[in-house]
């Protein structure tokens, strides 16, 4: 029984943390769902189920490099909500994209400082910032609407050869977060962080400033990921990231990485959000209420998670 | 900041009763200064809010989120943190408007659903405590888990009305004091009494302040954790009772802001993630405060997208101002 725990890593010794397991689970369920399907493996639908991973998957590399730190961002919703409102305001295009990339920037830099510098909880500080930016959202845009430039929705809805452009979107950013995590010295440092801050400290590493460019970063990228929402729901709507704070919680954590930080990997990140992905995906298929859909999102969830025993109680 | 004044040596200010008070005062969690804002604003502006009447309607909309915050307190104490409090709330008021328990006398309107939230705690206090899965987590997925059951149920569209009789109950007054208030002063008093007096309080403050020194001293760690779970699903359930018989009507639209607001409240009052500081009554006047503010916005014509922005910039303000953890 120890050794399957090994070989498959189960366990908090590991810093990838549980993602072969995961990525059994990942099998199983592929299997489950093309059997019980026929048209799972079509092309149409493996280009449908690409598209609806895409924006989560972003978010989730995002929310992936925060949690690495030990910390957890609850805001990416509220500013998916505020980018898709924020492009189709109506002012020159690239107007809107430099203030959409900017203000995600800077409520990430908030968050950011708020946690490193003035030592607020990470979801005290992210909870707050999620209601400001949400009311924010709503105010910039109250109901779903407007335009959204054109070359935003070629750059989804398109593919070449075959290859949807959304599969790119996924391939591009988690390659970025890729070399970020594993190519980068702050990357490192992201790990550090979450195995002992103070301990980083003392080697070296700021803390503070790696912090706050782990916020930063994934607020960056749930902009990315409102630009692909933008372009594929062709407008702005403030509510449409609602369930992105939990859904990148719940992609990380199937991935096998622990919200105690420091313990876990992109890859993780990848199998967690397919994972996600084909179980909704293959109950559309198999015609399972949505609301049961939630409901076995949530407990597979508590399954994943209770998997792995962490070392202390908490949080 | 106030962490580092906590640390001056009592007798070196008590001597000066300015300096002392002074200390006193800064130290105060932070819901007291959002409160005595809110009423210096309303009796500058619209004094007819402060009767007494406009006042007991304030606290009586309190009521549920009070209860539930009580809960929250508890469990934050033992270095845990309870998001299931929203699932609870939607399950209570499907339990209690889909007529699965018409015909039943009231007390089953109210047992039932206290019932579902004991149930609730239990498995959210094995699952942290026991399991040592991230609280986060466990929490947020019972509350994805019960909404999903509810909506499944429903199909999503909301179930019938609140019985006659527990929104008669709800509507009870007693000497002009509405009936929810009396039960959530009850609840904070009991709360605070235990804190103070009994063997659990004196563990839970044990295991906030620091749970490996409490573990060594030979305290049920786990067994504290859970306790403090299954307490936290009880009132998130009565909150729940007292939420659905003041809403009357069945309802699947709610949860998220129970969620936030009782977070909200239990900073603003002074509890805090990861020290187990904090006591009954920072987060009470906290809930108050809130529904206060709230209610003021909502007469000065201020919408929800305002609401919201506001409520984050309290959150943020008070948690930087009154350091949200140990350094």
């Amino acid at each position: 029984m120890n050794n399957i725990a090994a070989i498959l890593r189960i366990g908090p010794d590991h810093r990838t943390g549980a993602r072969h397991l995961s990525f059994l689970v990942l099998i199983a369920i592929i299997a489950l769902v093309a059997f019980s399907s026929n048209l799972f493996l079509s092309p149409a639908n493996l280009a449908n189920l690409s598209s609806q991973i895409a924006p989560l998957l972003i978010a989730a590399v995002g929310q992936t490099l925060v949690i690495l730190t030990g910390g957890l961002d609850i805001s990416i919703g509220a500013v998916i909500g505020l980018v898709t409102g924020l492009i189709v305001l109506d002012a020159p295009q690239w107007q809107v994209v430099l203030l959409a990339i900017g203000a995600s920037a800077t409520i990430g830099l908030i968050n950011g400082i708020g946690i490193a510098f003035l030592r607020v909880h990470p979801i005290i500080m992210t909870l707050s910032s999620m209601s400001f930016v949400q009311g924010l959202a709503l105010l910039v845009r109250p109901v779903p609407g407007g335009t959204v430039p054109n070359w935003i929705t070629a750059s989804i809805t398109g593919d070449i050869h075959g290859i949807p452009y959304s599969f790119l979107w996924i391939v591009g950013f988690s390659a970025i977060g890729g070399w970020l995590l594993y190519r980068t010295r702050l990357g490192l440092h992201f790990f550090a962080l979450g195995g002992n801050a103070s301990h980083a400290g003392l080697n070296g590493v700021r803390t503070r400033e790696s912090t706050v460019a782990a916020y930063v970063l994934s607020s960056l990228f749930a902009a990315a990921a409102g630009f692909f929402l933008a372009g594929r729901i062709a407008s702005g709507d403030a509510n449409v990231g609602a369930s992105y704070g939990l859904d990148t919680i719940t992609a990380v954590a199937l991935g096998g990485t622990q919200l105690s930080g420091g313990i876990g990997s992109l890859s993780g990140t990848i199998i967690g959000t397919v994972i996600v992905g084909v179980i909704g995906n293959g109950m559309n298929l198999t015609d399972v209420s949505a609301f049961l859909q939630t409901v076995i999102k949530g407990a597979l969830l508590l399954a994943v998670v209770c998997v792995q025993r962490r070392k202390e109680i908490g949080l | 900041m106030t962490v580092a004044s906590d640390r001056i040596e009592p007798s070196l200010t008590a001597r000066v009763w300015p300096a002392e008070f002074v200390r006193r005062l800064i130290t105060l969690p932070p819901s007291y200064f959002l409160l005595a804002g809110v009423v210096a604003v309303t009796a500058a502006t619209s004094p007819h809010l402060l009767r007494m009447n406009a006042l007991l309607i304030f606290l009586r909309q309190a009521a549920p989120l009070g209860v539930a915050v009580i809960g929250q307190l508890l469990v934050m104490r033992a270095r845990s943190i309870d998001l299931s409090i929203g699932g609870v709330f939607i399950m209570t008021n499907y339990l209690i408007t889909s007529g699965m328990l018409s015909g039943y006398p009231t007390a089953m309107l109210i047992a039932v659903p206290i019932l579902m939230g004991l149930v609730v705690g239990v498995a959210n206090g094995v699952l942290v405590a026991w399991v040592r899965a991230s609280a986060v987590i466990v929490t947020l997925g019972m509350t994805t888990i019960l909404t999903g059951v509810v909506l499944y149920l429903s199909s999503g569209r909301p179930p019938g009305g609140v019985p006659m009789s527990l929104k008669a109950l709800s509507a009870e007054r007693i000497l002009t004091i509405p009936l929810p208030v009396l039960v959530w002063t009850a609840l904070a008093v009991l709360a605070a009494l235990g804190l103070r007096f009994l063997v659990f309080g004196r563990f839970l403050a044990a295991v906030g302040d620091n749970p490996r020194a409490a573990v060594i001293t030979g305290l049920p760690l786990a067994r504290i954790v859970v306790a403090a779970h299954v307490l936290a699903g009880v009132l998130a359930a009565a909150g729940g009772v007292l939420h659905t018989a003041a809403l009357g009507v069945g309802s699947v639209k709610f949860g998220p802001e129970i969620i936030m607001n009782s977070i909200a409240a239990t900073i603003l009052g002074g509890g805090t993630f990861g020290s187990g500081r904090g006591g009954v009554a920072g987060p009470f006047v906290a809930v108050v405060a809130l529904a206060f503010m709230f209610a003021v916005l909502t007469v000065y014509g201020i919408q929800d997208p305002g609401k919201l922005m506001i409520q984050g910039l309290v959150i943020a303000v008070a948690a930087v101002i009154y350091g949200t953890r140990e350094r």
